[in-house]
């Protein structure tokens, strides 16, 4: 359906108005921080317009089926680049996702000291690419704005970083975009053998997918595809930029990379790679797994190394996104709407984790677990969020995280029982570092005693609205999955 | 002559005019007025140019109104343009006076608008040589620098020999094809071999103005000798202008497999080299020298697919990197002032002191390492879409891997721009014409980044 209003490229346009709004205001800090809010939440509510309209549709010429809202532009004609934007169910709970993450991320921001306007500016920059990735139909606009989404990620981290800024933003530059540069080349092989096959030079991925690619070559293809999604997703052995980049990135720098820029990598693999190369991916499905299941206990077993709160996390964060990439790689309906369901809600819970981490640190000036204790005792409602949160991440049943590995691993052992125990040991490593952490928190005893501010207003206005969404997904992740059925039928039969 | 012909040839008449009126009237002008008319007479030329439909001319022999012409006069007005803006503040701080700038800068491009219209050898190679033989004399233009002058010499030499080089490759093609018309070229079976000696000699000689590996080396000393907004001109004009020569030449004389070889060579290692060298260089100008032969590298691997999308990807990365490099450089020479700004470390924190600055600067190094929204990313999509097109995978290959690890180099000045602590003093306010500048640069790399059709269907009507 093509509606009178163009939603699709309003939820890009608006919020880079926002971020150049901002940057214009970007003089009076109070200013920024509210019209930055404003723009989010704006962003939200047209997020969710599409769940209050007719989503079913009639299937209209010209727009691929599944597609409930579609938007197609002439851009670069003469290399049959266009701007086509579309709505599934997939894109749409992508989409609310980053627009609800955002506005955490803004909030999140309130008390950044320095430059705080540019900061927001990038922020909502960085919000604009996300969406345009998630909605582009179009492979030349879905790297575009996978590249663009760089840009305001490098200043984030290098400007407002700590730690060691300017090594983390370039590693972490360098990486995704080594990666990115040879999904280019495949990208430009596959238009030019579709063109060669069709005598249609496009870009347009629903007419891409009726590509036939050589076996061989759909290897060296689905190889790069999947080289660059794992880098940012980050999958093991190319995580290595990964901590660095989460620990030394600001609060909301670190929101947007664990919450969002991750699932950026599973939903291309899941929109793009996987049904571009059917073959080729099924080929290299066992090497999937492996790195899944080796990422999930590895990292678990490592994040129980670490005495850094944040690098804990960022350990844990990646271990979790294992079980998307599990599900991926089992390809099946179950497994993959699992897959999504993790999407989300690891994208929830990790990232109220990444903001309360913040929290205490501005409180403590301190991210080392040895310099917390007691914490249970001296601000309740701020242990109390902190506990539910950790819950959720080691997936204790009725809240989120629980729902989809449950899912994932029900789904993964019908096609490979063995992928899905050895992620089952992971998440007993889980719940280990888990307790660990809310136990020296929260009860454990501190080597010096620090005085901690309880959850302001806006902090705890913040921890509730992720709280909602934890239990409300725990308990009834019906509607969520509902979403997800229809596309991922289109998708896994193609 | 007729007036058809009048009209196709004012562009150049415009320049040389303005030229010699700057040069004979300088004494007597204030230099503002002087830049004026150097900006004048530069926009007019491109907007005539660009608004002119090709025709051929009768009364001069060796010069029609090419379509390349219509693309690449506007283009090399506009780099001619923007330097004269960048110099004019540029000069007055370092205190180079007098009309000799100006007019040699007009001068250059009189050579540059001459140089597409060619349909002669012989003007081809005399337009080359003037706008060499202007560069020349601009490169040491800064009395006050020894280096200037060290850069100009070296120049010249390395210059002087690789335009032998080139003469005798024309000597040999016009041997071998019996006339030194472009379209009367006669490409007889027996005299190949003649003319593919000319070819191989012809490229040494353009590896030298494309500043192609292994004839480099006289690069990075010229572009960090020479004042910077030359090294601007330089760096962008002069190679668009010897790739231009190149491709005038394939079109009448088409790609020949013998040259293949030769041209992967110094492409490979153009590429490779270049970025590896940058990789190293704490100079930022020198940095910038060694990544314009990684960026020639990637111009001889589109001309190397010896295809008509392979040329327009040369074309279109030509007017992207004029763009990219202007906009670098201009920022670099709008922050020098008594002292030339040059080490990557004299830019600690210049984003947040000089926002305008510090932000063209910072566009530039993100356009140059191809990432988008900016139009270094489209110049590279077209070359890797050529070159893949043209079949040359492993070459392909190489190139975004280089391309990719000179996004190292050009972050690491953004890095410095934004990312550490400590703070430079922060500069004196920009003047109005350098503003101007490297605004109308800026634009220009995020126009064609978001919007690259209309240079397209420039650049295919220029191949047309």
């Amino acid at each position: 359906m093509t509606s009178l209003i163009p939603i699709l490229s309003l939820l890009i346009f608006l919020p880079l108005a926002g971020a150049l709004l901002v940057f214009a205001l970007r003089r009076s800090a109070s200013a920024a921080r509210w019209l930055a809010l404003v723009f989010g939440v704006a962003e939200f509510v047209l997020a969710c317009v599409p769940l209050a309209i007719d989503r079913q549709g009639g299937a209209q010429v010209g727009v691929p089926t599944g597609f409930f809202l579609y938007q197609d532009h002439g851009w670069i004609d003469r290399f049959g680049i266009r701007f086509t934007l579309g709505m599934d169910g997939i894109s749409l709970v992508m989409v609310i996702l980053t627009a609800f993450i955002t506005i955490v991320a803004v909030i999140a921001s309130w008390k950044v000291k320095e430059r705080q306007g540019l900061y927001l500016s990038l922020l909502l920059a960085l919000q604009g690419a996300v969406q345009g990735l998630f909605l582009s139909l179009d492979l030349f606009l879905f790297y575009l704005f996978w590249e663009a989404m760089l840009i305001p990620m490098l200043f984030l981290i290098g400007v407002w970083g700590t730690g060691r800024p300017v090594y983390s933003t370039i590693k972490f530059f360098l990486y995704t975009f080594v990666g990115s540069l040879l999904m280019l080349l495949a990208i430009i092989a596959l238009y030019l053998m579709h063109g060669a096959q069709t005598g249609s030079y496009t870009f347009a991925l629903p007419a891409l997918m009726h590509t036939a690619v050589p076996y061989q070559l759909g290897l060296w293809l689905f190889g790069a595809f999947l080289l660059s999604f794992a880098i940012k997703f980050p999958l093991f052995p190319l995580h290595t930029w990964q901590p660095d980049a989460y620990c030394d990135a600001p609060v909301a720098g670190t929101l947007m990379l664990a919450s969002l820029l991750s699932k950026t990598a599973a939903y291309g693999l899941i929109r793009i790679a996987y049904p571009l190369f059917p073959e080729a991916s099924r080929a290299l499905t066992p090497l999937v797994y492996v790195v899944a299941v080796i990422g999930i206990c590895y990292f678990a077993w490592v994040a129980f190394a670490q005495r850094d709160m944040k690098r804990m996390l960022a350990y844990s964060s990646v271990s979790h996104m294992g079980f998307v990439a599990l599900g991926i790689a089992a390809w099946s309906p179950v497994a993959v709407s699992g897959a999504l369901m993790q999407m989300v809600n690891h994208a929830i819970t990790t990232g109220a984790l990444f903001v309360m981490v913040g929290m205490l640190d501005e409180r403590a000036e301190s991210r080392d677990l040895s310099d917390f204790g007691g914490v249970w005792g001296k601000v309740p409602v701020l242990a109390f969020f902190f506990l539910v949160f950790n819950m959720a991440s080691a997936g204790v049943p009725g809240l989120n995280n629980f729902v989809s590995e449950l899912i994932v691993l029900v789904g993964v052992f019908k096609v490979a029982p063995a992928a899905a125990l050895g992620a089952f040991l992971g998440s007993v490593l889980t719940l280990i570092y888990t307790v660990r952490l809310v136990q020296e928190v929260l009860f454990g005893k501190e080597s010096k005693p620090t005085v901690l501010a309880e959850v302001s207003l806006r902090e705890g206005s913040v921890l509730v609205l992720l709280a909602v969404v934890v239990v409300y997904l725990g308990v009834h992740p019906g509607p969520v999955l509902d979403l997800f059925k229809a596309p991922l039928e289109l998708l896994l039969n193609k | 002559m007729t007036l058809t012909e009048l009209y196709c040839l004012m562009p150049i008449v415009i320049t040389g005019c303005a030229a010699l009126f700057v040069l004979l009237c300088g004494p007597l002008l204030l230099s503002s007025s002087l830049t004026a008319i150097g900006v004048t007479a530069s926009a007019a030329a491109g907007i005539w140019a660009a608004f002119t439909a090709p025709a051929p001319i009768q009364c001069i022999p060796g010069l029609a109104f090419t379509p390349l012409a219509q693309l690449l006069i506007p283009l090399f007005s506009f780099a001619a343009a923007l330097t004269l803006l960048l110099s004019h503040g540029y000069n007055e701080r370092r205190i180079l006076k007098g009309e000799e700038y100006p007019a040699t800068v007009l001068f250059a491009l009189f050579a540059m608008c001459v140089l597409p219209c060619a349909t002669n050898m012989l003007i081809l190679f005399l337009a080359l040589e003037s706008v060499s033989f202007a560069f020349y004399i601009l490169v040491s233009m800064d009395l006050n620098r020894a280096e200037s002058g060290e850069a100009g010499l070296k120049y010249l030499l390395m210059g002087a020999v690789a335009a032998a080089f080139t003469a005798f490759g024309f000597a040999l093609i016009f041997t071998g094809s019996g006339t030194l018309a472009l379209s009367a070229a006669l490409t007889r079976p027996e005299n190949r071999a003649i003319i593919s000696a000319g070819w191989g000699v012809l490229i040494l000689g353009m590896a030298f103005k494309l500043s192609l590996v292994p004839a480099h080396l006289w690069t990075p000393d010229v572009y960090q000798g020479a004042p910077s907004p030359v090294a601007a001109f330089l760096s962008t004009s002069s190679k668009v202008a010897a790739a231009a020569l190149l491709l005038i030449l394939l079109g009448h004389f088409p790609p020949m497999a013998e040259l293949r070889v030769p041209l992967a060579a110094l492409s490979v290692l153009s590429m490779v080299l270049g970025n590896l060298a940058a990789l190293r260089q704490t100079n930022i100008k020198r940095m910038l020298a060694y990544s314009s032969v990684a960026h020639m590298g990637y111009l001889a691997l589109a001309l190397l697919t010896g295809s008509r999308d392979g040329y327009a990807a040369v074309l279109l990365y030509g007017a992207i990197y004029t763009a990219m490099n202007l906009a670098a450089f201009g920022a670099i020479s709008s922050l020098s002032f008594e002292e030339e700004r040059e080490q990557i470390t004299d830019f600690t924190g210049i984003g947040f002191t000089a926002p305008v600055r510090g932000g063209v600067l910072a566009l530039a190094m993100i356009s140059l390492a191809g990432i988008p929204p900016t139009a270094g990313f489209i110049g590279k999509f077209f070359i890797f879409y050529s070159a893949l097109k043209g079949g040359i995978v492993p070459l392909a290959v190489v190139g975004i891997l280089s391309a990719a690890a000179s996004a190292y180099f050009y972050l690491r000045v953004v890095a410095q721009l934004y990312m550490h602590r400590t703070e430079s003093p922060a500069p004196k306010p920009v003047g109005f014409a350098e503003g101007l500048a490297l605004c109308a640069a800026s634009a220009a790399i995020l126009i064609i980044g978001v919007y690259p059709g209309p240079l397209l269907e420039m650049v295919e009507t220029a191949l047309r």
